[in-house]
């Protein structure tokens, strides 16, 4: 590859549908690719504990959004409890992000080799994949991989030829966001209402059906063979200390090339910009969503994007999922749309975030359409007080971390719509709820929008964007 | 209970506190006295943490804990009422008010309403919310007694828990999401349970009213007492609540040996007898074919010149009658009657009780109810305990889903406790002694692995059948229990059966479990010996023979053979119609008095009303009996009677029945409106300054007192109302020689053996005559085995003749029920089951109609 001036990716996850858009979801591409070589030898000629201590140092964090280190949460796991599970997260609700997807329609074998991984060091025996409902091709893909992958004793009985067994099963869940929180996805799998349970028990203790689980995300799963493969070391080649590796970052907004880059951790806000293209029609940075809706705000792109640097300046990583807002952007309207996506997707359980996200859109859409008084501003931010820290999970403190931000930096934005008694904004035809950029970015590629990927799709029918294969 | 386990020492707003560790926060908080406010917490069921209400400021916490699901450990140090967590509760309380509809003024928890009373005491005094509430459609009628405003709920999850948790119907749900979360029941089944008013009660707002009580009252007005259901020998305190002198209201007095925190609908909604306008006010007096109202005196003189000139008298006590009562039928029978003919068993008739005495020197339990909860294995075998004994049910469901008992039931019929039993042992009915001879054997496996590899076993029997001779299965449970180191739970049928048992009013035991000199005739034999004329005088109380006896020919001759009958009654029954002296009884609401429960322990009830005209307690009648007969018993008041318990029954010398009382109301250490009570009868205010004790919810419990009663009821009387049990039995006597065992022969096709029972809300005297729960009463049914219907031609739905002593058509049921039996309910409305009945071992004819 050469070197061209400028930040450049760091393919890890995402090398193999990179190099081979055409099929590197079949299992011939992937065999042919080295896939299964590191899941093969860990279980072939590593112990669990030898897995586990290996995922342990390599200091992997968690790539759904809390960014806990795989290892220690595995350590967690009691040895002597069966049956144990994995759970992968496959749910992907955090507005902006949109890495998962394109892992599990683009490369599910590595998803299922990084299952097959997890499973021997926690030596777990089954494992369920939770994929968020609206994904129908990944879906169709994960399911046609599972397959492949038990024709060829990849999964099953006794896989490659060692004594131990796995089975995988995909499950499609019904569009709850709530869904994603790692306690409700198993009170949704178990069948129930999918809402958060309490904690303790955590999942690693009584988890899926009160058993042990595991549950990780599809990219930190995604990221297990190339670990095994090349080692700690050449891991954490990338990264910070606290925070090694690269990480797919789902870049959206007004950039010129929104996508997924995989970066370096520790990658600027600004160097993630450059590799999208900068901002289009040549604006200027307004605000950032630095790691999904849930994430504070920040309005500089300084920063690093890490775990750590981004907890300092009081935002987070989350889910990676970076956008950039210009000034185009009305921040009444951000907060309000933000908003609504809580409200409607609390679960309802507790009162501060049942009830407050729906106080909070009642009082910012009255903002926005100019009914705003001289004391919303305060009574917004007492809401977002009122729910933060109070709630039963962590739905309801991102309802209320998004909400602050947003008043308490752009207060001036929300005073004038008091003032105006009317949204400044109103006559822009671009804000952040807009059309999307047309420009196709290189991650891009090969994968059309779905705006009815339907949750009932079928699984089993042809799909016509395949037909040529 | 200072074991091993260790303590853990917490400060809580700067009191120090020893306490077990992984005790819940909020409850080492209240009995401190600090009073954390909540919703969603309730002490009966697991926490939820959903209504966020009782956040506290732990030491060295980032956030703000819940006190109801935060475990207490070494050297926690709490405040309740840091700034941080009163800003919480204060928030939390905005949050829930914005949508509330502050309908105060028409909603029937005004006044006794947590969210009012915390928001009195913690909430922001203004709503700074302008946009328009969330609406629904108010008052939906849910089932037949509950109805649910949607828009008053607070959405806590009580009511959904205790459906699911403890009553084990999950009727009522949770809906939808987000703000949109919504209480329902499914469209298409009703809130159908026989526990559902628990649910109002535990609702702590007036989301869920009960239809009876619906704007009947306002707390303050009802003037409450502490008592027990009369209905049931599990013997849930409650507290009666009346207005005006009526009784409105019922609601469950939590005693955690007992009833945990709950009563069911039939004890909750069945008073409305108490002030049926058909109640008896005045003695009557036979005059040919029609009764003379009478004064006492008249009464009295006129019952005892028919004793008096009577050869033998026969003495039979209906199962509602208290310990005093009990304990005077008793006196009147032996003493001063002179009769040893006397009983108290009647569509129990032929439970042997007395077998306990050898193998326990009791004639009851040697298990209590807390018993069931530390069981490893329990064996059941006996009614159906949800139609019968409905909270021994909710006992036994949570020993089982709640503390991972297992359970063994041995019957030829489904029961109710299949459900969650891990073991069905379904034999031929007559053959449960067998069947439990091969649990004790180790042959009825693996039920029997179950059962022999428990520690801590307690076996449970109650009579199954009207009428049957059930001598072989208790036998069988009393050796099962003492070859194990178990325990037996004896279940008799009603409120005062237990205690008719302690009396003696049974013709083989005095009263503290002895034998009698002579024994005497039982409840068949006493009819019999009516009917064919060697007994010619009949003293009845508080039973309704006619209906009641597995046997209605029977009791039908007795009754009219021409003996001289006396009777006291709450109604003019059936079998009170056929008395020459019919005396009017008070309800258990309209007296003093105390029930012994099937585990033996006696708990009180205070008076709250007066009994309509001149009716009394069935102990002051017997005594005016007897002294009308020239036997004065010296008694004028309840303490008389008991001082003549103490003295003459040796198993209740030392039973202080004044100790039972508490008569005086004990501080609630909390009040939930945040106030304290103060030692000079104060309550400490908040804003406001001092108010007078009482002025608020949460005052302490006074019996008699008008105050209205608080949705919680913890801390109150009530807990310190635990009764007493006064003799302990281990429970590891001698077994007896075994009777030879009756095998169950197959009969003929069409000719059955007939088991029956009662159901919850049947055509008893007293729920028959509450009028909401009549209404609920089911249709009778006769239900059999599939392979057995097919054989005679009939089918789930089809008529069918039913031919016993009398000859009746009804639907089949299809069931899981042993072949060569069939199951008709006793006494439902249109069949009282006891007129097919005759003999101790009743068979039917089945055919197709
Ligand atoms: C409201 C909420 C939504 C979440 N949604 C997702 C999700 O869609 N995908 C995901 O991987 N993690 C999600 N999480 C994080 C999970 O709870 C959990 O931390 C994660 O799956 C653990 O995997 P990891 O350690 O591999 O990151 C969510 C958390 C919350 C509180
Ligand atoms: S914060 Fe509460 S209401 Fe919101 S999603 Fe979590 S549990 Fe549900
Ligand atoms: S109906 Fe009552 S008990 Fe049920 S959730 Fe609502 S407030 Fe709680
Ligand atoms: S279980 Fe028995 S004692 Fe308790 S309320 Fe019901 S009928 Fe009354
Ligand atoms: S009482 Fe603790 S959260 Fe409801």
């Amino acid at each position: 590859m050469s070197v061209a001036a400028g930040p450049q990716e760091v393919r890890i996850v995402t090398r193999r549908y990179h190099e081979f858009p055409e099929d590197s979801w079949t299992l011939e591409r992937v065999e042919a690719d080295g896939g299964y070589e590191a899941a093969r030898s860990a279980v072939r000629d590593m112990t669990p504990d030898e897995v586990l201590d290996t995922v342990k140092d390599s200091g992997l964090r968690g790539r759904g959004g809390a960014g806990f280190p795989t290892g220690v949460k595995w350590s967690f796991v009691p040895k002597d409890l069966f049956p144990k599970y994995i759970v992968v997260n496959h749910d992907e609700g955090e507005p902006g992000t949109f890495k998962d997807r394109e892992l599990g329609e683009r490369d599910p074998h590595q998803l299922i080799e990084g299952i097959i991984i997890a499973a021997w060091a926690n030596q777990a025996n089954r494992a369920f994949i939770y994929c968020r409902g609206e994904m129908a091709l990944g879906a169709r893909r994960m399911d046609t991989a599972i397959r492949d992958a038990y024709r060829k004793g990849y999964l099953g009985k006794g896989i490659f030829g060692s004594g131990f067994d796995l089975d995988v099963t995909l499950h499609r869940g019904a569009g709850a966001y709530i869904c994603g929180e790692e306690s409700a996805l198993l009170d949704s799998l178990e069948g129930f209402r999918g809402q958060p349970r309490l904690k303790p028990p955590f999942p690693a203790v009584k988890g899926l059906y009160g058993q042990p689980t595991i549950i990780n995300n599809t990219e930190t799963l995604s990221t297990l063979p190339h670990i095994i493969r090349h080692g700690v070391e050449w891991f954490r080649r990338w990264g910070t200390e606290k925070s090694p590796g690269t990480k797919m970052i789902s870049t959206s907004g007004h950039v010129v090339r929104p996508a997924n880059y995989e970066v370096p951790l520790g990658t600027t806000l600004a160097e993630l910009l450059e590799l999208a293209g900068g901002m289009r029609d040549g604006g200027r940075v307004k605000a950032i969503i630095p790691g999904g809706a849930s994430a504070p705000l920040l309005t500089s792109t300084e920063y690093r994007l890490d775990f750590e640097s981004l907890q300092e300046a009081g935002t987070m990583l989350g889910s990676g999922a970076v956008v950039f807002m210009d000034e185009s952007t009305c921040m009444v309207r951000n907060a309000l749309v933000t908003n609504e996506f809580f409200e409607h997707e609390s679960c309802g359980k507790c009162t501060p975030c049942r009830e407050g996200t729906w106080w909070a859109s009642k009082v910012l859409e009255r903002i926005e359409h100019g009914e705003g008084r001289k004391e919303d501003m305060e009574l917004l931010l007492d809401i977002a007080n009122g729910i933060d820290g109070r709630a039963f999970c962590p739905l309801g403190d991102a309802a209320s971390w998004a909400l602050r931000s947003n008043v308490e930096l752009f207060r001036d934005e929300f005073e004038q719509h008091v003032i105006d008694g009317r949204c400044p904004f109103e006559d822009e035809h671009l804000s952040f709820t807009g059309p999307r950029a047309a420009v196709p970015g290189p991650g891009d590629s090969g994968i059309a929008a779905q705006p009815h990927a339907g949750v009932d799709a079928d699984l089993e029918g042809p799909d016509p964007r395949e037909a040529g294969r | 209970m200072s074991d091993g386990n260790g303590t853990v020492t917490v400060t809580i707003n700067g009191r120090r506190v020893e306490t077990h560790p992984g005790r819940l926060l909020i409850d080492v908080a209240e009995e401190l006295g600090i009073f954390v406010p909540r919703f969603c917490y309730h002490p009966g069921m697991r926490s939820v943490a959903v209504c966020r209400m009782c956040l506290v400021h732990v030491e060295g916490q980032r956030k703000l804990m819940p006190a109801c699901a935060t475990p207490v450990s070494d050297g926690m140090e709490v405040q309740t009422d840091h700034p941080r967590a009163v800003d919480a509760q204060s928030g939390m309380l905005e949050f829930l008010l914005i949508n509330h509809p502050l309908d105060c003024p028409i909603c029937d928890r005004a006044g006794e309403c947590p969210l009012q009373d915390q928001t009195y005491a913690h909430g922001p005094g203004t709503s700074r919310y302008v946009e328009p509430k969330r609406t629904y459609e108010k008052a939906l009628e849910i089932s037949d007694l509950v109805v649910l405003d949607r828009e008053r709920c607070v959405l806590c999850w009580r009511c959904v828990r205790f459906a699911d948790e403890i009553a084990g119907d999950r009727f009522i749900q949770l809906v939808d999401r987000g703000a949109g979360t919504q209480i329902l029941t499914f469209s298409d089944e009703p809130f159908d349970s026989y526990f559902s008013g628990n649910t109002i009660q535990i609702c702590p707002v007036g989301a869920l009213t009960a239809k009876p009580y619906r704007f009947v009252s306002r707390p303050w007005d009802l003037k409450t007492a502490p008592s027990i259901c009369a209905y049931c020998s599990v013997g849930c305190p409650i507290s009666n609540e009346a207005r005006a002198g009526q009784l409105v209201r019922c609601q469950a007095l939590p005693n955690e040996n007992v009833n945990d925190f709950w009563i069911c609908d039939k004890g909750r909604f069945g008073y409305h007898y108490v002030d049926s306008p058909e109640r008896l006010d005045n003695p009557l007096v036979r005059k040919g074919d029609s009764f003379e109202v009478t004064g006492w005196a008249e009464a009295l003189r006129t019952a005892a010149e028919g004793l008096r000139g009577a050869a033998s008298v026969g003495v039979i006590a209906g199962g509602h009658l208290t310990t005093e009562d009990a304990y005077a039928v008793q006196r009147l029978a032996r003493g001063t009657l002179g009769t040893a003919d006397l009983d108290s068993r009647i569509q129990d008739d032929g439970a042997p009780y007395e077998l306990m005495v050898d193998a326990a020197g009791v004639a009851g339990s040697t298990a209590t109810l807390n018993d069931l909860e530390s069981a490893q294995t329990i064996v059941w075998t006996g009614p159906d305990p949800r139609e019968e004994l409905p909270v021994l049910f909710l006992r036994l469901r949570k020993a089982v889903t709640g503390r991972g008992a297992k359970l063994v039931v041995v019957s030829p019929r489904r029961l109710s406790l299949d459900a969650f039993a891990t073991h069905v042992v379904r034999c031929e009915a007559g053959a449960e002694a067998a069947a439990l001879e091969g649990l004790r054997l180790g042959n009825e496996r693996p039920a029997a692995d179950d059962v022999a590899s428990a520690d801590a076993l307690v076996c449970c029997w109650g009579p199954s059948s009207p009428g049957r001779d059930e001598t072989p299965i208790l036998e069988q449970v009393v050796a099962l229990a003492a070859e194990r180191g178990g325990k037996v739970l004896v279940c008799p049928p009603h409120a005062g059966s237990q205690g008719l048992l302690d009396m003696g009013v049974h013709p083989a035991l005095s009263p503290g479990y002895r034998r009698p000199e002579t024994r005497g005739r039982r409840t068949r034999e006493i009819l019999e010996a009516a009917a064919s004329g060697e007994i010619d005088a009949l003293v009845i109380a508080g039973a309704d023979v006619l209906n009641d006896f597995p046997d209605a020919e029977l009791a039908r001759r007795a009754l009219t053979s021409g003996a001289f009958v006396v009777v006291s009654e709450l109604f003019a029954t059936d079998t009170a119609r056929a008395a020459d002296v019919l005396l009017p009884a008070a309800a258990y609401a309209e007296r003093e008095g105390t029930f012994t429960n099937l585990e033996r322990r006696l708990q009180k009830l205070e008076q709250l009303l007066a009994a309509p005209g001149t009716a009394r307690e069935v102990w002051r009648i017997c005594a005016g009996i007897a002294a009308a007969m020239g036997d004065d018993w010296g008694w004028t008041s309840f303490d008389d009677v008991w001082a003549d318990i103490n003295a003459s029954v040796p198993t209740h010398a030392e039973v202080d029945v004044q100790a039972l009382t508490q008569p005086h109301p004990v501080a609630g250490p909390h009040q939930e409106s945040g106030y304290e009570l103060m030692p000079n009868d104060m309550v400490m205010a908040g804003p406001g300054g001092p108010m007078p004790k009482g002025h608020r919810s949460g005052a302490a419990f006074e019996a008699g007192q008008a105050w209205p009663l608080s949705w919680e009821l913890r801390s109150f009387e009530a807990h310190l109302r635990p009764g007493l049990i006064p003799v302990a039995a281990d429970g590891t006597g001698e077994v007896g020689t075994l009777t030879e065992r009756a095998s169950a022969t197959r009969r003929e096709p069409g000719t059955f053996r007939l088991l029956s029972g009662r159901h919850i809300y049947d055509e008893g005297t007293m729920v028959s005559r509450s009028a909401m729960l009549h209404e609920l009463a089911k249709e009778p049914f006769v239900a059999l085995n599939a392979a057995d219907a097919a054989e005679i031609g009939l089918s789930d739905g089809a008529q069918a003749v039913v031919e016993g002593a009398t000859s009746v058509t009804l639907p089949v049921v299809i069931d899981d029920i042993a072949r060569g039996a069939v199951y008709i309910p006793y006494d439902q409305p249109g069949l009282h089951a006891n007129t097919l009945m005759r003999g101790p071992e009743p068979t039917v004819t089945v055919r197709p109609a």
